[in-house]
C-alpha cells in the first residue's frame, strides 16, 4: 500500500469516528448535566436588592472548579425551574417555570443555555472572591462539593424567558 | 392597487390585535381597615342608625409617609410588570368632587338619602378590578426594629382572595423605611406569582361574577311559568338555567337559590369578551355579559320587562316586572 492511500484510509477512518466520539461526548455531557440538576441544595441567605436573589447554592464536581461551574449553574436553574425556599426573614421565591418539565419542553434551549461558560453566566454574581473553602468545601467521594454565596439576577432572567417567548409576561393578553 | 391592499391588511391586523385584548385589570393599593385603626386614621360613619368606624383615607395618606412609601414602592415595581396602580390619592380628590352631586341625588320614592361606605365611594369612583389590601406593624426591640407584614390582593368583583403574603422582616438597628423597603421585596416575587396564575384562570376559565335574579311583586310572571319550548311545556327557570350554561365558559356556573321568586347563580365564569351592541367584539363586563338574556326575555315569545341594577363590580341583579 502506498503512502498515499495510507493516508487517505486514516482521513476517512478520522472523519468517519469523529462525530460519533463527540456526539458521545456531548450526550456524556447533557447526561452529567441533567443529573446534577437533579441532586443539588440551594437555601435563601437574606432579602437582597431590588430584581435579585442572594442565595447559598451547591454544586458538585470532580475538581474544585468543576464544582464552583456547577453550583452557578444550580443557582439559575433554581430560579427557572424550582423557586427558592423562604427562611425566618425572607419568603419563598416562587419557580420562573410552573414546572419542572418546563426543561424537557424546551431541552434545546437549555441544553445551549446552560453549557459551560454559556448564557446562564449573564445572570449570576459571585459575592465571595477566591475558591471556597472550611465548611463550604467538602472533599466527597469521587470529587468535591462545594457551596458558593452568589447573588441571581431574577428579574433580568425573568425577563430574557419572557423576550425568548418560554414564558407568559404578566401583562399578555391585556 | 398594491399599496390599497397593503393597507386594507394593515388595517385588519391592527382591527385584529385591539378586539383581541380583555381589559386590563386595575389595581389599587388600599391601607387595610386594621392598620387605619391602629393609627387612629378612622372616621366615625352612620349608616342606618347604627354607628361604625370606618377607615380615614384621606388622614392616613396626609399623615402617614410610612404608608405613601409603601404604595409607591408597589406602584414602582408594578409599573415595571405594565400595571400601573390607580393613585389613591387622586381617586380621593375625585371623589371630593362627586361628593355634591352624590347629595343631591335623592330616591324617587322615599326621599332617602343615598347613603355610601368609603370603600363603596372608593369603588364607584375608581373601579378597580383587584384591591390591594396592606397592612404593617413595626415592633421594637430595643434599638432594634422589625417590621411584620400582611399583603391581601383580593378581586373586587368577587371578594376572593387571589394572593395573600404575611411574614416578618429582619430585626435590626435600621430605618423605618428601609424595612419597609425590605418587606415589599420579600413578597414581590411570590405576590406577582399569585396574580400571574389569577390572570391565567382568568384567561382560561373566564372571569367569575354573580347574577341574581328576582321579581317586583307586582310582575305577572314568575319563575315557575311554564313556556312553549320546542314542543315543551319548560318553566322559565329552566330555560334561563339553559341560557346560562350555553353562554358562561365550558358552562361553568351554578344555580344555588332555586325559587318562583328567586334565582341565584353563582361562580357565573363569563368570558372575556363578547359583542357589544353594535356586534363588535369588546372586552365585556358582567352588564355586558347579562345583555343578551335580558333581550331574550324582553323578545318574543316572554315579552317579560326586566330591570338591570348593577351591584358593585361582579354582581348584577336582574328583576323582571318592570323596567
Amino acid at each position: 500500500m502506498d503512502m498515499g492511500r495510507k493516508i487517505l484510509l486514516v482521513v476517512v477512518a478520522i472523519m468517519v469516528v469523529l462525530p460519533h466520539l463527540s456526539e458521545a461526548q456531548s450526550k456524556r455531557e447533557i447526561k452529567a448535566l441533567m443529573e446534577s440538576f437533579n441532586n443539588y441544595e440551594v437555601t435563601t441567605e437574606r432579602v437582597a436588592v431590588d430584581g435579585t436573589k442572594f442565595v447559598k447554592v451547591w454544586g458538585y464536581g470532580k475538581k474544585v472548579d468543576a464544582a464552583i461551574v456547577q453550583a452557578k449553574k444550580n443557582a439559575v436553574h433554581a430560579c427557572l425551574f424550582r423557586g427558592l425556599p423562604g427562611m425566618e426573614t425572607a419568603m419563598p421565591t416562587p419557580a420562573i417555570f410552573k414546572s419542572e418539565s418546563s426543561f424537557d419542553e424546551h431541552k434545546d434551549y437549555f441544553i445551549k443555555f446552560f453549557t459551560t461558560g454559556g448564557d446562564y453566566i449573564k445572570y449570576i454574581n459571585v459575592t465571595t472572591d477566591g475558591v471556597p473553602s472550611g465548611q463550604d468545601r467538602r472533599q466527597v467521594r469521587g470529587g468535591y462539593k462545594v457551596a458558593l454565596y452568589v447573588q441571581v439576577m431574577y428579574d433580568n432572567l425573568k425577563d430574557r424567558m419572557e423576550e425568548d417567548g418560554l414564558v407568559r409576561k404578566l401583562s399578555t393578553g391585556f | 392597487m398594491k399599496r390599497a391592499v397593503i393597507i386594507f391588511l394593515a388595517l385588519i391586523v391592527t382591527f385584529g390585535a385591539l378586539s383581541g385584548q380583555a381589559k386590563r385589570p386595575t389595581i389599587m393599593v388600599v391601607p387595610s381597615d386594621a392598620w387605619c385603626e391602629r393609627n387612629h386614621y378612622v372616621q366615625e360613619f352612620e349608616s342606618y342608625g347604627e354607628v361604625t368606624m370606618v377607615p380615614d383615607y384621606e388622614k392616613a395618606l396626609r399623615r402617614s409617609s410610612e404608608i405613601r412609601l409603601l404604595i409607591s414602592y408597589l406602584a414602582d415595581f408594578m409599573a415595571k410588570e405594565e400595571f400601573p396602580i390607580q393613585s389613591l390619592e387622586s381617586v380621593l380628590k375625585n371623589i371630593k368632587s362627586e361628593e355634591s352631586d352624590v347629595v343631591s341625588i335623592t330616591s324617587s320614592e322615599s326621599g332617602a338619602m343615598i347613603i355610601e361606605s368609603p370603600i363603596d365611594e372608593l369603588r364607584r369612583v375608581a373601579k378597580p378590578d383587584i384591591i390591594l389590601d396592606i397592612d404593617y406593624q413595626v415592633k421594637r426591640k430595643g434599638p432594634r426594629k422589625q417590621v411584620s407584614f400582611n399583603l391581601t390582593a383580593y378581586d373586587a368583583y368577587t371578594s376572593k382572595i387571589i394572593s395573600g403574603n404575611t411574614g416578618v422582616g429582619s430585626s435590626v438597628n435600621a430605618p423605618v423605611e428601609t424595612l419597609l423597603e425590605e418587606a415589599v421585596l420579600s413578597f414581590k416575587d411570590n405576590f406577582l406569582s399569585g396574580l400571574q396564575n389569577h390572570f391565567d384562570d382568568m384567561f382560561e376559565n373566564g372571569r367569575e361574577v354573580v347574577v341574581t335574579m328576582r321579581r317586583f311583586d307586582m310582575a305577572d310572571h314568575t319563575f315557575d311559568e311554564e313556556f312553549d319550548y320546542q314542543g315543551d311545556a319548560v318553566e322559565l327557570a329552566d330555560l334561563i338555567d339553559l341560557w346560562f350554561s350555553e353562554n358562561t365558559v365550558n358552562g361553568r356556573y351554578s344555580l344555588n337559590e332555586r325559587t318562583q321568586d328567586v334565582l341565584k347563580f353563582e361562580q357565573v365564569r363569563i368570558p372575556l369578551y363578547g359583542k357589544n351592541i353594535a356586534g363588535r367584539d369588546v372586552a365585556i363586563d358582567t352588564r355586558g355579559f347579562v345583555r343578551p338574556l335580558v333581550k331574550m326575555l324582553k323578545d318574543e315569545p316572554y315579552y317579560i320587562p326586566v330591570t338591570v341594577y348593577q351591584k358593585g363590580l361582579g354582581e348584577v341583579w336582574l328583576i323582571i316586572g318592570e323596567e
